[in-house]
This record gives C-alpha cells, sequence and structure tokens, in this order.
C-alpha cells in the first residue's frame, strides 16, 4: 500500500518492520436502548470483556495510548453528544486491516449493536504519531478530522499540491505549538467516502478553535471537504451501563396490551 | 480471512470531461488493466450499473475479494494511475457473513 501523498516536515511515514499496517478503528455512535430488556449488564459485561480481549490482541484502545503505550489499556473513548448528533465518538488501532475489520463484528456481536446505532471507519495507518511541542501533556480531550480532497485539489497540478503542503504544514506546526498531539494520518478511501482521518488529543474546544482557525488562515479548506468532531474521553465503561428504565417508561415501551 | 465483498460508487468530476478524448482513452486503458490484474489474481467483478437515477453518484461496481489486501491491492492500482483524482468515489467493504441465519 503507497500513501495518498508523500511525506512533509510535518509528518513522516510510520516505519513498517516487516508487518502489516496497523488500521485505525474509528466511529460514531448514537444510542438506541429505547426498549427495556434488549440491552443488559450481560451484554455491558460481553462488551467489557471484548475489549479485554482486543487488548491482549494488541489493540490500543484510547487516543492517549497510541501516544503513550504505558497509558491505561482500558478502552476511552469521547462523550461528543454535547456538539453533535452521536453521543461517543473513538479512536482505537488494531494490528492490521483484517483485525480491523473482524473486530468491528465481534464487538457488535458481544451486544455493541443492541446498545449503538454505529459508523465504523477502518483504515491503515500512513504517518506516524506527532507529539505537541513540550511534554505530551494528556489532555482527556480528543478532536477528530475527517477529510476529503475536492475536486479542485484533483484538478491541481503537483506543484500547487505541494505548495498546499507547504501551508497546511505551516498550520500543523501551529496546532502542535500549542500542544496538540497529532495521532498521524490514515487512510479511509478504501471503505468510506473519506479520504483521510487524524485524530488530535486537545485541552478542550477551545484548543482545537484556535488551531482550526490557523487552518483557515492557511486557506486549508480551499481544497477539502472536512468534518471535525470533538469530545470528551471518557472510561468506555462508564458510558455503556444499561439505562434505569422506570416502570412508566417500560410499559411505553412494552408491546403487550395488557 | 473471509472473502470480501467491495462496493465502489463513482462519477466523473468535472475536470474529466475536459480531458481531450485521447488522454481519456489512455487513462481508461490503465485502470482497465488494473482490474484485469484483479480478476487474474482471483478477484469477481459481479458488474457496473448505472445509478445516476437514485444516487449523488453515477456508477456502482461490484467487487469480490479473497481478502481485504487484495481489495487494497485493486484500489491501490487505480489510485497509482490517478482514477480517483478523475472520478469522485465512496467505497464500501464489507467481510463476509459466517454460519447461517442472522
Amino acid at each position: 500500500m503507497s500513501n495518498l501523498s508523500g511525506d512533509t516536515d510535518i509528518f513522516s511515514s510510520q516505519r513498517i518492520d516487516g508487518g502489516a499496517r496497523r488500521a485505525i478503528v474509528a466511529f460514531t455512535a448514537v444510542r438506541q436502548d429505547v426498549f427495556d430488556g434488549v440491552y443488559t449488564q450481560e451484554h455491558r459485561d460481553r462488551i467489557v470483556a471484548m475489549f479485554q480481549a482486543l487488548d491482549e490482541e494488541g489493540w490500543l484502545l484510547s487516543l492517549r495510548r497510541i501516544f503513550d503505550r504505558d497509558a491505561d489499556p482500558q478502552a476511552h473513548v469521547l462523550e461528543t453528544g454535547f456538539a453533535h448528533d452521536h453521543d461517543i465518538a473513538g479512536i482505537f488501532e488494531a494490528p492490521d486491516m483484517d483485525a480491523a475489520l473482524a473486530g468491528t463484528v465481534r464487538i457488535e456481536q458481544a451486544g455493541w449493536a443492541r446498545l449503538f446505532r454505529t459508523e465504523w471507519l477502518i483504515g491503515p495507518r500512513e504517518f506516524a504519531p506527532v507529539p505537541g511541542s513540550g511534554a505530551p501533556a494528556d489532555y482527556r480531550w480528543g478532536f477528530i478530522a475527517l477529510w476529503e480532497w475536492n475536486d479542485d485539489w484533483c484538478r491541481a497540478s503537483a506543484r500547487e499540491r505541494a505548495l498546499y503542503d507547504e501551508e497546511c504544514d505551516s498550520a500543523f506546526q501551529g496546532d502542535l505549538e500549542l500542544g496538540a498531539n497529532i495521532a498521524g494520518r490514515h487512510r479511509l478511501d478504501l471503505s468510506h467516502h473519506w479520504h483521510h482521518i487524524g485524530a488530535w488529543e486537545i485541552e478542550g474546544p477551545e484548543m482545537a478553535g484556535r488551531a482550526i482557525a490557523g487552518h483557515e488562515s492557511v486557506a486549508d479548506f480551499k481544497f477539502t471537504t472536512s468534518r471535525h468532531i470533538v469530545g470528551r474521553s471518557r472510561p468506555l465503561k462508564d458510558l455503556i451501563e444499561p439505562r434505569a428504565f422506570s416502570r412508566q417508561a417500560s410499559l411505553l415501551g412494552s408491546t403487550s396490551n395488557a | 480471512m473471509p472473502e470480501c465483498v467491495w462496493i465502489h460508487y463513482s462519477r466523473p468530476r468535472p475536470h474529466w470531461y475536459a480531458l481531450g478524448k485521447d488522454e481519456q482513452v489512455r487513462l481508461a486503458e490503465s485502470w482497465a488493466s488494473v482490474r484485469g490484474r484483479s480478476e487474474a489474481g482471483g478477484a469477481l467483478r459481479q458488474g457496473s450499473y448505472h445509478i445516476r437515477g437514485q444516487h449523488d453518484f453515477q456508477d456502482v461496481e461490484i467487487w469480490v475479494f479473497p481478502d481485504s489486501q487484495a481489495a487494497f491491492a485493486h484500489w491501490d492500482g487505480l489510485c497509482a494511475e490517478r482514477y480517483n483524482e478523475f472520478f469522485a468515489f465512496a467505497n464500501n467493504l464489507g467481510l463476509a457473513k459466517q454460519g447461517a441465519g442472522r
């Protein structure tokens, strides 16, 4: 597999030491546990056990662990409902594409599909992670950028694209100087309309706003269509507790005429 | 790994129409060559269908590959020949379901 564009001053191709490229497993998910008894504590425990199994198989289950392999191995995801029409989003990294594809099926079948309606975004790593300036901080907030080159980029000359990459690099340098940790870049184009995904650790939505303003100032978006997601990192197990249904809600959810 | 279905939606980008006929033919032949190599390697091309009437895209192609790496090699080959620069796209990759039932 080749990269969709070349290395820059900021980003360099991930070294592959004989093995397969690792693969990102990103997602957005909306809770759909509206009926009592469909998603239970048993399903929650099976999901937790599934993520423990994936950890043992070499998955990285949080943005934090992509930067620090000694960080908590438990799955962490982003709470996003305050700003988006999905409840949570997340970034995991699987050992390779096949493990990523099969892993999403295993997660769904463990009980996840009962709790969430999910869009999975899967693809191999291109560029290595880049920690922000200073000691890489554990911010507990995340920012996800999905983007695809638009028709103007596709029509541009190699020279125009190289100049554009240089301009974007200066914006990415600004992100790093703000302290954002950038988890490299992954391809999504084999199985989506998005071409790439980038994920950052950030101090909070304000840092994302300042960073994106820097990208706007170099006209980053003249050549791309983008979608941005911001959320607060929380342990997954705390966000998948079964709902406590009230007696009235249970009756409303029942198909019985009794 | 189980075999994979690969569903590929596409439509020409505006500057495709501005290319000369010879250049369009040259590019189309290079993409046909990639598709031929994939088929020779065990991929099954189910067909290409017109869907402009109900979709943002013009065509959909459906392929079955022996595994995800073969699907990626196919797409990577098309990208190397600049297919993705002349055609907008959306792709899906799906693992064959195992066992009976849902």
